[in-house]
């Protein structure tokens, strides 16, 4: 008998040989081009597992350095010593309570402590520079403006030494009201009827939730996700949509808004961040949901559950800029010219109530600002549609709530209004949309950031190396990792002594190898 | 901007002058037409000065029957803004996207086309300014010139490609290799060395090339013209291109105010419906009748409300004028008086559903006996209730034939085999096929012909095997050449360029160009997917500089409107040839594959049966088996 050949295994030896010979008869003359055309550099893993567990192991804190004057205070109550001692005690129980965040101050703040009373002024710490005396001649029991007794302080409190102080002025007044403001500089102020402990809890607050922390509260945009792009840069991309131009045809002035409006942000911005300013206008571009005609608000209602579906990506096409490069960050600003289908429209909050500013903003993304015209309830029978021009009383205002919204994008408050546990502070709103303690804020937070996205791109590059021996890693980019590297290490030294401005700008190590991958 | 503006304004009046002199044979009017002429300059200028600091958007659409009972239709939008220096850098027309595009990479003009099809210059018209400047080779042209250093502009060139590549959806990027592209010295446009041209003749243009490029219109498609760009109608077309010309004056020296402009044309050649069979009549079959919506399937509600003039635009040919008189004339004796005084709305050759709200004639040239005339259709009345729907029936057969180019030209490849094998550039004149064609130069003149022509490298052509043919007889070829410009091909870094000047004796009937040139090796990485299909040798450009592709109209000089200067412009005439097809050497890829599946398979037979020797002993089984019958 004879009998055929066991097919199941002449069919698995011929699989299994063919494999093989694939892979030798292909892979062998492709790793010979690989390896004549590359080279490999290795990154320095030793050096890059340092800084990455540097970074990781403990969070960066910055040193600041703090200032308290009391005027007026019974100087022989407390010592200076003893009020610095009390008011370090305070700001650790207030930082306790949150955890420490990427880019506050480091635990082991300095307080400096300045007594001055008419009759003598103690002060400890050595860089004190307070003009003693120097609000005698003051008349608290006058009432003042806040912006210019904010220059006043400004005045008075000018060190040239270029170290960043914060400062709070603690002034014992006859008035019953006790008044907390922030300045646009780095000080604030209290003044009224005011004990020592219940200033040097005051003190502290401010200290910590305000100057350390940007004033933040629960719900506002976290640190993290600041709209800066990794090389430093952002575009603000204004546009002016028109919903259906059939209706009428609205128009901006947009030279005059950016050398009038934009240009002192921008110039305020310079240190945290490189800003472009770009605009253009847009038509027959709706909304994507429809609003309903509310009869007791004589307008379009549009709730706020469907805010999400506000943005029109079909029709709105605002995404396009050469001017921004694959790491710049695009912010988008949107006002939305409604159509005479739905005019006025209104953004109605979950409370029922409708939005004073009629806006809302998109985390990393941008804002949105409804703007009613005012022809809205006029005959829109025209046959050829008006063309008209935003004034520049109206201007202006959108762009206060741009500016608003901007702040909110960087997580900072809007409001002007700090509610704390120990009573209510103003914060002083600068022309030039961010104060100086608020840019120190943006700054460390982003340095910080930028730090940790650096040590954990950084260290996963070096794990994916050394995981794969094959991988080949051409010449530039392990010189770019060493250049990365090299930017991280002085960044954290810089960051340690308190430089925090220079390293903001030097950022762009992390992002410039993962272009290259 | 202004000045060539009068320039032309002058030359136009003087034409017109001429013209009514010779009619009226009287002094008097030139005179009036003078002082006419000095106070249109007058308010031209001051009206010049307020318009040109502001942006501008117009649209307008030509539609011309074509002889071969299809229709083209030609889409021309044009948005200006003026320079940056006066007018600042924020716009509220004029795209973001290309502004910036402008200014990063200094682009001083830039050309950019997306063609499926081939534009038939025997049917459709050689001469005309549409041919010259809208029928583009298949796949993407794209040539640039920019306001950079000379050393940088190669680095310009490539980061415009990846831009313009992410803008239009579109593999433009693959120009930036050095050996895609090419620098033209003379021919193609006269810009001093920093003019790169390149084409992708195997890029397949659709609707995702279009969205891209409506979105640089205010209004894309939306409202306006372009709503009409309805995209199956459009893409079953015989031939659609659409080209973005872009000028930019904001980096010259010269304090010039014409600023950016960027000129966006559609150009598509479409065939109307004919439902059930052709009408006839006494014998003659009738063009085909059509109307906007049975071409695109949608009208016309409105103009684009931003936009300053949007204009419809019917155009007769002068070949077609001068046929529809013959028509008239044998049907009707009577009245045979001239066209242009009839009326266009209904007349016993054909019939159009809107009567034209004015008439524009092209101004006679002295060769020419009929000029072709337009109707103008204004937009702006026409709302959602009442759409615009021009519609054009024809009463009698017209049978007529367009403006040829000078000499028709054409490309082939001879010879045979994967080694060796020649082009060849034939130019013929199609005088003898009873087509008038334009007057060629007086007797004993000559005839200029510009030829470029870009080889890849793996193509290697021998340039000094040029042979020039004359009516068939092969001639001196340096005395023919008036000037000859060639780089040859450098392999894998540059393309081969040649650019020359032919020079013809006037009544030359054929002419041809011959080169040899032997195939390439490529590398195995080189090969594109499918390498089998043989590659592209991109279009030969011949313009014939001895001839003007323009026609002026009588225009209101008050209102210029951008699409009519399109016509007007002063051009060569240009005619692209044919892309050629080379088949290549190509490995045969799946030879490795063929090798290792029959190795295996003998590998697997030769173990397979040794096992089978090695393992079975049959007489083993023969004794199992007998015992298992023992059993039994």
């Amino acid at each position: 008998m004879i009998y055929p050949p066991p097919l199941n295994l002449v069919q698995f030896s011929f699989l299994a040989i063919s494999e093989q010979y694939l892979s030798i008869l292909t892979q062998t003359p492709i790793r010979l081009i690989n390896y004549r055309f590359r080279y490999r550099s290795p990154p320095p893993f030793r050096e890059i597992d340092d800084l990455s567990t540097a970074i990781e192991s403990s969070p960066i804190l910055f040193p600041c350095h703090f200032r308290a004057v009391f005027v007026n205070f019974d100087p022989n109550s407390y010592t200076a010593d003893q009020l610095s001692i009390s008011v370090q005690a305070h700001m650790a129980k207030f930082a306790a309570k949150n955890s420490p965040a990427c880019g506050t101050c480091a635990s082991n703040v300095t307080v400096s402590v300045t007594l001055d009373s008419n009759s003598n002024c103690i002060s400890n710490g050595n860089n004190v520079d307070w003009k003693c005396g120097a609000l005698n001649e003051f008349k608290f029991a006058e009432k003042h403006e806040d912006g210019l007794l904010d220059e006043d302080f400004a005045s008075l409190l000018d060190n040239n030494s270029g170290a960043k102080v914060y400062t709070v002025v603690a002034v014992k007044t006859e008035q019953e009201e006790v008044r907390a403001v922030v300045g646009k500089y780095r000080h604030a102020w209290i003044m009224g009827r005011i004990f020592e402990e219940e200033a040097i809890e005051k003190i502290a607050e401010i200290f910590v939730n305000v100057f350390m922390n940007g004033g933040k509260e629960e719900g506002l945009i976290h640190g993290e996700f600041m709209p800066l792009g990794a090389d430093g840069r952002i575009v603000l991309s204004f546009n002016l949509l028109n919903a259906d131009p059939h209706n009428w045809i609205y128009d901006w002035d947009f030279q005059e808004i950016d050398e009038n409006l934009l240009s002192p942000v921008i110039d305020a911005l310079k240190p945290l961040a490189d800003v472009s300013v770009e605009s253009q206008v847009l038509y027959h571009t709706p909304k994507s949901s429809f609003s309903f005609w509310d009869d007791r608000l004589d307008s379009y209602i549009f709730s706020t559950k469907d805010l999400p579906f506000f943005v029109n990506s079909n029709e709105w096409h605002l995404d396009t800029s050469v001017a921004a490069g694959g790491l710049s960050k695009i912010l988008q600003f949107v006002v939305y010219v409604p159509s005479a289908k739905e005019c006025p429209l209104q953004l109605q909050l979950p409370n029922g109530e409708i939005s004073t500013t009629n806006g809302f903003i998109s985390p990393m993304w941008g804002g949105i600002v409804v703007w009613n015209p005012s022809a809205c309830l006029t005959d829109s029978k025209i046959k050829h549609p008006l063309r008209y021009k935003i004034s520049s009383e109206d201007s202006r205002k959108l762009f206060e709530v741009f500016m608003g919204q901007l702040r909110q994008l960087f997580g900072l408050k809007s409001d002007g209004l700090f509610v704390g546990a120990s009573g209510t502070s103003i914060l002083l709103a600068s022309e030039r949309g961010f104060s100086e303690w608020e840019l120190d804020v943006l700054s460390r937070q982003h340095s910080c950031f930028n730090l940790l996205q650096c040590g954990t791109t950084l260290g996963s590059l070096s794990r994916l190396v050394q995981s794969l021996p094959r991988m080949i890693i051409m010449d530039d980019i392990g010189k770019q990792v060493k250049y990365s590297l090299e930017a991280a290490r002085l960044t954290l030294s810089n960051a340690l002594l308190g430089i925090y401005d220079a390293s903001a700008g030097m950022f762009y190590s992390s992002a410039i190898w993962m272009d290259c991958n | 901007m202004f000045k060539c503006c009068l320039h032309s304004q002058l030359q136009f009046r003087s034409e017109t002058s001429l013209e009514s002199d010779h009619l009226m044979g009287s002094r008097e009017p030139i005179v009036l037409i003078f002082l006419i002429l000095i106070s249109t300059y007058e308010s031209s200028a001051k009206g010049g000065i307020a318009e040109e600091l502001n942006e501008e958007f117009t649209e307008g659409l030509l539609l011309r029957p074509l002889p071969d009972r299809k229709v083209l239709a030609h889409f021309h939008f044009q948005s200006s803004v003026p320079p940056t220096r006066i007018y600042g850098r924020h716009h509220h027309l004029f795209p973001k996207s290309i502004y910036q595009l402008v200014n990063k990479f200094r682009v001083r003009e830039m050309e950019l086309s997306f063609t499926q099809g081939r534009w038939n210059y025997e049917r459709w018209g050689g001469y005309d300014p549409i041919s010259s400047s809208s029928a583009k080779p298949p796949g993407v042209e794209l040539w640039a010139d920019f306001d950079v250093p000379l050393d940088q502009v190669d680095d310009s060139w490539r980061n415009l490609t990846h831009a313009l590549s992410g803008l239009f959806c579109a593999s433009i990027n693959f120009l930036e290799h050095s050996t895609s592209y090419s620098a033209p010295q003379w021919s193609f446009h006269s810009f001093a060395g920093k003019l790169r041209y390149g084409t992708l003749p195997r890029e397949a243009v659709c609707t995702e090339n279009l969205t891209p490029w409506l979105k640089l219109l205010p209004c894309r498609d939306k409202a306006g013209l372009s709503a009409l760009m309805d995209r199956p109608s459009i893409y079953k077309g015989y031939y659609h291109s659409q080209r973005l010309h872009l000028t930019s004056d904001d980096f010259g020296t010269a304090k010039s105010n014409a600023g950016t402009m960027l000129e966006q044309t559609l150009t598509v050649v479409l065939q109307p419906n004919t439902l059930g069979a052709r009408a006839m009549v006494s014998g003659k079959t009738l063009q085909p009748s059509w109307s906007l919506n049975s071409l695109f399937g949608r009208k016309v509600h409105g103009k684009c409300s931003v936009s300053k003039s949007s204009n419809v635009y019917v155009q007769f040919e002068q070949n077609l004028v001068s046929e529809l008189k013959e028509v008239r004339k044998k049907s009707e004796a009577p009245e045979s008086g001239i066209l242009i005084h009839d009326d266009f709305g209904n007349n016993t050759i054909f019939e159009m559903s809107a009567s034209p709200d004015r008439v524009v004639k092209e101004v006679e040239n002295l060769q020419k006996e009929d000029s072709s005339i337009l109707l103008e259709f204004l937009v702006e009345d026409y709302n959602d209730s009442k759409p615009f729907d021009l519609g054009l029936r024809w009463k009698l057969p017209v049978v007529w034939s367009c403006q040829q180019a000078p000499l028709h030209a054409s490309r082939f490849l001879m010879g045979s085999g994967n080694e060796r094998g020649a082009i060849a550039i034939s130019l013929k004149s199609l005088s003898s096929n009873n087509t008038p064609t334009v007057g060629c130069c007086e007797k004993g003149s000559q005839l200029r012909i510009n030829i470029f022509q870009v080889v890849p490298w793996y193509v290697k052509v021998y340039y000094h095997t040029l042979k020039v043919f004359i009516d068939g007889e092969l001639q001196s070829t340096m005395e023919n050449i008036e000037k000859i410009h060639i780089s040859p091909s450098e392999d894998k870094v540059s393309p081969g360029v040649m650019e020359m000047i032919l020079r013809l004796p006037c009544g030359v009937i054929t002419a041809a160009l011959t080169l040899e040139f032997d195939k390439g090796f490529l590398h195995i990485d080189e090969y594109p997917p499918d390498a089998n299909q043989g590659f592209d040798i991109p279009s030969a450009v011949v313009s014939f500089t001895d001839f003007q592709a323009s026609a002026s109209f009588e225009d209101n000089l008050l209102n210029k409107l951008p699409i009519l200067n399109e016509l007007q412009e002063r051009k060569h005439v240009i005619s692209y040839t044919e892309v050629l097809l080379v088949p290549l050497t190509t490995p045969d890829f799946s030879m490795p594959y063929n090798v290792i599946t029959i190795t295996c398979t003998v590998f697997a037979l030769y173990f397979g049966s040794l096992l089978n020797v090695l393992r079975r002993r049959v007489g083993e089984e023969e004794r199992r088996l007998k015992s298992k019958g023992d059993f039994k």
